[in-house]
């Protein structure tokens, strides 16, 4: 006979219900592999903590994301938000599938390029466009997309001075009925400021306006606000095809599409809660195809989702280093990763799951990181099966902004491994060392030497 | 038109033979100047008389004409209205016979030629000439000893009486029994058409057998122009020239031939009683019989009528075989896959579950995901399915006749056989021609009874109603506008599919059951490249060429061509907004549109994704070498040769569909299946136009740069 596992005692809270022949039962199950590949044996290969990227969800989730728009509007196209994950590797699966490149900055502007993208399929967005990086992206006949008066005065300029006429869109900005608005980015679409900037665009006869965009929010929950939007930004379309003679090429509807994760303090799970990609679809499909465009005018439609596309891909794993009890009687369990890796810790309850088996007995428990910070809470308050220390832990669901805004803060950012279709493993990125970190570094001579 | 042919090589040797009795020639030529210039007087326009149809006739009746009569001043007088009367009952039949599709040949001629010869024996002031018994005194005056000695050395060589009588037959067509001018001819022949050659070989073959079954004839009958000549002509007419020469129309003469020769027999023996030769009339009947019988079948079969005529057995041949797709568009309306992004046939023709009897000829069609499924869990719901909801559009342009939409949609799993269509569509494109969409969602329907729809416009979305335990999406096609008519076999025009890591390109299929089908999406860019308008004029330059210019025209039969107005080369296109590819090149070879015509011969106006593009050029475009002669030969029988043809648009992601865009393409020799590649082309497009072409052969390279 096996020996049985030890587990620590836990406290339960007094259930008086009616017995049954089942016993108290866990909703939880182990994760003992990710896409064949034994959790085990990537933390002996990469170390614990380690970032892992499963291609085959990528791509499916990519396909089946394209599928719902392709058979619902004809001219659909795909631009992978680079600040979602910047990894060159994963950028490249989206290149690969057919995805343009949307950057928000030169840095990425410049990233996109290194990894092959050609620049008339580079959206550049974002409030802060250097000159050097406006010219670079006109030189390339990259999308060009205006925030503000000040950059479209630039662009003007800067268009008479090359004698170019760059693509431009502009960002707009509405109320699409949700909470908060984001007015902070591109033209007011209300006070008319965004009629007023595609007037001046026309008018200057130095740029073509190629689009509109507009990015409503971040992990939207109503389908309503697009159709708001969709409409919004066609009218504009409608009015500069009509009033200015400018055919309006494409309408770029940004990102903001939810993953699956539980939003921190939300009633219900995130299942019961968000729209689906084809509902969003649907919305934003019917709400084009209504305005009465030609068929053969119809703009293209071009989608920057980040999260929705590469949540799901991204896991870490993580190793239990010790357990505690609270001051409370609550019992606290502390994982070799924290926010420091996990920012999204802040806006998600995510989904863990022990990597290994264990009892039907769990207990409710907080979550703790490693760092000597007081921040560094994973989840306040998870109801978990009991876990020794070297146990492991799956952490599901963190394609998005982790590996972008992680933070090199205490501790060092571990590995990212990339798990292909067929099961075999890559690094993708490598663990940081003393020596990567310090390499920026500049020792004034005084301080060289200390002496204690 | 003599002998059908356009060819000049040929014409010219005609011309020459027909001088062997000058005076004869000349009564030939003197009748086509006069009828000629009547005609113009007359106001008969330049197209009109530019292919000689009207005016062939006149040459044979001046031709015998001159043999039978003795010149004098009622000769002349009688010549003159003699080929006025040929010219107006050419005139006259060819309307009548041309309206029905069918030829009038030198029926003209016959029956002024009887009539003449008629009216002639109450004439005086006219007699029969023996000049042509006396025929070495003209020979004599035109080419001295040596001609005649040629000639009759000719005629002493030891050929056998089968070979003889061939040539004799070939010559009398022009009114001569002699074997020189026949070999002349036979060698025009040859030079003209392999394939018209063989069968006159054949004709004359058939003919003296069958003689020989029936006993009655010998072979000195066959060298006069109402024996042989008429079944070398039917042999021609009917196994290559007014239909596509196949094995089939090899066959057939075996039928045409004693046919014609009976008529031979039986109306030449009583016109012979009045005096009156029957001339080729056998081979006019026969033909005209024979042609209208074959227009009469209720499927044409595999003996084609020749659909367009280019005056050669080989071009006719050459251009089927390469054009049996290109025909696609005249016999199908060009109808797309009704719905947006790539969807699966679920059921095909005659389908196991429903697609049974008269119903059978339908598809449906559902969306799948990467694991096969049809929905998302928990698919209890039509909302789960991926193909609910989803746009149906219209196949192509057409009148709604029909809209049913009162019918609720099914639970996941039920049935509503009562209302078995469910929700659905007919939409009229053409006479004879619906479709029909059923288990369409209620209320869905973006248009009305009675309303005008464009391919490709919403119409409704994708229910579950009607005989329909999942949603999904029917489809067919139907010769009337119920709902519930029985259904037709018909093809898509242009789709793609999807098979393991590749996409196919199909032109006209019916799509299998289990495969994954996707429209053709247009680049914006190419489409407007290749859009060419007539009166577009695009000018071309290359080094060692002088610059062309390309004029886009149309002609009277809708055919959109460049013709290039310094080497007056024409080629023809079809632009369809999914496919440009050439339809034919007529003129001089060594130039910048017959290079474009060689790079640019078939191109899918498409950039999405890497597709090939496979065509075979028509072998009749290319020059003559000994293989070529060979396989002209075998064409009937077997295909050996091919000028393979591929091209590829450079896949591009550049949805937006702005900057530079480029396709190449290759030509491959294949010969007995051995693959040699001969040239490879370049074609780049930009800002939407056509910018530059580049050929390179193993020899040469031309970079051609194209302007507006």
């Amino acid at each position: 006979m096996q020996k049985l596992r030890y587990e620590s005692p836990s406290i339960q809270k007094m259930n008086a219900g009616l017995m049954n022949k089942f016993g108290t039962r866990t909703e939880y199950e182990a994760v003992k592999q990710i896409d064949g590949v034994p959790v085990k044996t990537l933390i002996e290969q990469y170390g614990s903590p380690v970032f892992i990227i499963s291609e085959r969800t990528i791509r499916q989730t990519y396909q089946s994301a394209l599928r719902a728009f392709k058979t619902r509007y004809p001219k659909v196209q795909f631009a992978w938000s680079y600040k979602t994950n910047y990894i060159n590797a994963v950028c490249n699966i989206f290149h690969q599938e057919g995805s343009w490149g949307e950057v928000v900055s030169g840095f990425e502007y410049r990233k996109a390029l290194g990894n092959g993208v050609p620049g008339d399929k580079i959206i550049f967005n974002g409030p802060e466009k250097t000159e050097a990086e406006l010219i670079l992206a006109i030189h390339n006949d990259s999308l060009i997309h205006i925030d503000h008066f000040e950059e479209l005065y630039q662009l003007i300029d800067l268009a008479e001075r090359l004698n170019k006429k760059p693509r431009v869109a502009i960002r707009v900005n509405m109320d699409t009925g949700i909470y908060p608005m984001w007015d902070r980015f591109g033209f007011n679409y209300e006070n008319g400021q965004a009629w007023q900037a595609i007037n001046k665009i026309v008018a200057s006869g130095k740029l073509q306006l190629t689009g509109l965009h507009c990015h409503i929010g971040t992990f939207m929950l109503s389908t309503d606000a697009y159709a708001i939007a969709v409409k919004k930004l066609s009218d504009l379309a409608w009015n500069a095809k009509t009033q200015l003679n400018t055919l309006i090429k494409y309408l770029d509807m940004g990102g903001g599409l939810p993953s699956a994760n539980n939003l921190r303090g939300a009633y219900m799970p995130a299942a019961d809660m968000i729209p689906s990609i084809d509902e969003f679809a649907e919305a934003i499909s019917n709400a084009i195809l209504k305005i009465g465009f030609a068929n053969n005018e119809l703009p293209l439609l071009i989608l920057e989702s980040g999260r929705a596309l590469i949540d799901d891909a991204g896991y870490l794993l993580g190793t239990v280093i010790a357990n505690k009890r609270l001051s409370d009687g609550r019992k606290a369990t502390i994982m070799d990763f924290g926010v420091n890796l996990l920012f999204t810790a802040f806006w998600y309850e995510h989904k863990m799951s022990p990597a290994q088996d264990f009892t039907h007995h769990t207990e409710d428990m907080v979550l703790y990181g490693p760092l000597c910070m007081n921040i560094d809470v994973v989840r306040s308050s998870i109801n978990m099966p009991l876990l020794n220390r070297g146990d492991h832990v799956v952490v599901h669901k963190v394609g998005a902004y982790n590996m972008t805004q992680w933070m090199q803060f205490i501790q060092m950012r571990p590995n990212v491994v990339l798990i292909d279709e067929q099961g075999n493993t890559y690094l993708i990125r490598e663990a940081e060392t003393l020596e990567y970190i310090e390499q920026m570094e500049k020792m004034p001579a005084h301080l060289k030497t200390i002496q204690l | 038109m003599l002998f059908f042919s356009k060819n000049k090589v040929f014409a010219l040797l005609i011309l020459l033979v027909s001088f062997f009795t000058p005076f004869t020639g000349a009564c030939g030529l003197f009748a086509v100047i006069v009828a000629i210039m009547a005609a113009h007087a007359l106001g008969f326009g330049k197209e009109q008389l530019q292919n000689g149809l009207l005016t062939y006739s006149v040459v044979l009746f001046g031709l015998g004409f001159g043999t039978n009569f003795e010149f004098g001043i009622a000769f002349m007088a009688l010549l003159v209205v003699g080929a006025l009367l040929t010219f107006f009952i050419s005139a006259a039949l060819n309307a009548v016979l041309n309206k029905r599709g069918l030829p009038a040949l030198s029926l003209a001629f016959i029956i002024s030629t009887a009539l003449l010869i008629v009216a002639s024996k109450s004439f005086s002031g006219i007699g029969l000439t023996h000049r042509h018994i006396y025929w070495y005194n003209e020979l004599y005056a035109l080419g001295g000893n040596r001609l005649i000695n040629l000639l009759t050395n000719i005629e002493t060589w030891n050929i056998p009486d089968f070979v003889a009588g061939f040539f004799r037959s070939i010559s009398a067509i022009l009114f001569q029994v002699n074997i020189g001018s026949g070999i002349i001819l036979a060698i025009g022949v040859l030079i003209y058409s392999r394939i018209a050659f063989l069968l006159m070989v054949f004709g004359y073959s058939i003919a003296i057998f069958f003689g020989y079954l029936m006993g009655g004839f010998n072979q000195i009958d066959m060298s006069y122009y109402n024996m042989g000549t008429n079944f070398m002509l039917v042999a021609v007419a009917l196994g290559g020239f007014y239909i596509i020469p196949s094995v089939r129309s090899f066959l057939w003469i075996f039928v045409s031939v004693p046919i014609a020769f009976l008529m031979v027999s039986s109306v030449g023996s009583l016109m012979f009683k009045q005096g009156i030769p029957i001339f080729s009339l056998p081979f006019c009947i026969t033909v005209i019989l024979f042609l209208y019988m074959l227009q009469m079948r209720a499927k044409p079969g595999k003996l084609v009528l020749t659909p367009v005529q280019y005056y050669s057995p080989e071009i006719n041949l050459y251009t089927y075989i390469n054009g049996k797709e290109r025909w696609m568009p005249m016999m199908y309306h060009q109808l797309s896959l009704p719905f947006m992004g790539e969807w699966m046939v679920s059921q095909g023709y005659d389908g196991n579950m429903t697609h049974k009897g008269d119903w059978g000829k339908a598809l449906d069609f559902v969306v799948l995901d990467n694991e096969m499924k049809t929905y998302r869990y928990p698919g209890n719901l039509p909302e789960h399915f991926y193909c609910y909801n989803k746009p149906v559009l219209a196949p192509a342009d057409g009148l709604v006749v029909e809209i049913i939409d009162f019918i609720e949609d099914n639970e996941i799993g039920g049935n509503n056989a009562q209302q078995n269509w469910g929700n659905s569509i007919v939409i009229k494109h053409a006479e004879g021609l619906y479709t029909k969409l059923s288990h369409l969602k209620k209320n869905s329907f973006k248009v009305a009874k009675g309303a005008f729809v464009k391919k490709g416009e919403i119409i409704a979305q994708v229910g579950n109603s009607g005989r329909s335990p999942e949603p999904h999406l029917h489809f067919q096609v139907q010769a009337n506008p119920y709902v519930g008519s029985k259904t037709m076999s018909y093809p898509f025009a242009y789709f793609t599919t999807r098979e393991k890591n590749d996409i196919v390109f199909h032109t006209y299929k019916i799509p299998n059951e289990g495969s994954f089908l996707s429209n053709i999406t247009t680049n914006d860019q190419l489409h407007q490249a290749f859009n060419f308008q007539p009166g577009y004029l695009l000018k071309v330059k290359a080094d060692n060429y002088a610059e062309e210019e390309w004029e886009v025209g149309t002609s009277v039969y809708n055919e959109t061509y460049f013709y290039c107005k310094q080497t007056k080369a024409v080629a023809y296109f079809v632009q369809n907004g999914t496919v440009f590819y050439f339809t034919n090149f007529i003129g001089e070879k060594n130039n910048l549109l017959f290079y474009f015509y060689e790079a640019a011969y078939k191109v899918l106006l498409s950039s999405e994704n890497k597709i090939n593009v496979k065509d075979n050029f028509p072998l009749s475009v290319y020059a003559m070498n000994t293989v070529k002669w060979l396989q002209d030969l075998l064409s009937p029988f077997y295909i050996f040769l091919y000028m393979q043809f591929e091209s590829e648009v450079k896949k591009d992601a550049n949805t937006l569909h702005s900057g530079s865009l480029s396709f190449t393409s290759k030509r491959v020799l294949s010969l007995f299946g051995k693959e040699k590649k001969i040239s490879t082309a370049t074609v780049t497009i930009e800002n939407g136009k056509l910018h530059a072409f580049t050929i390179q052969t193993s020899k040469k390279r031309i970079e051609a740069i194209c302007t507006l």
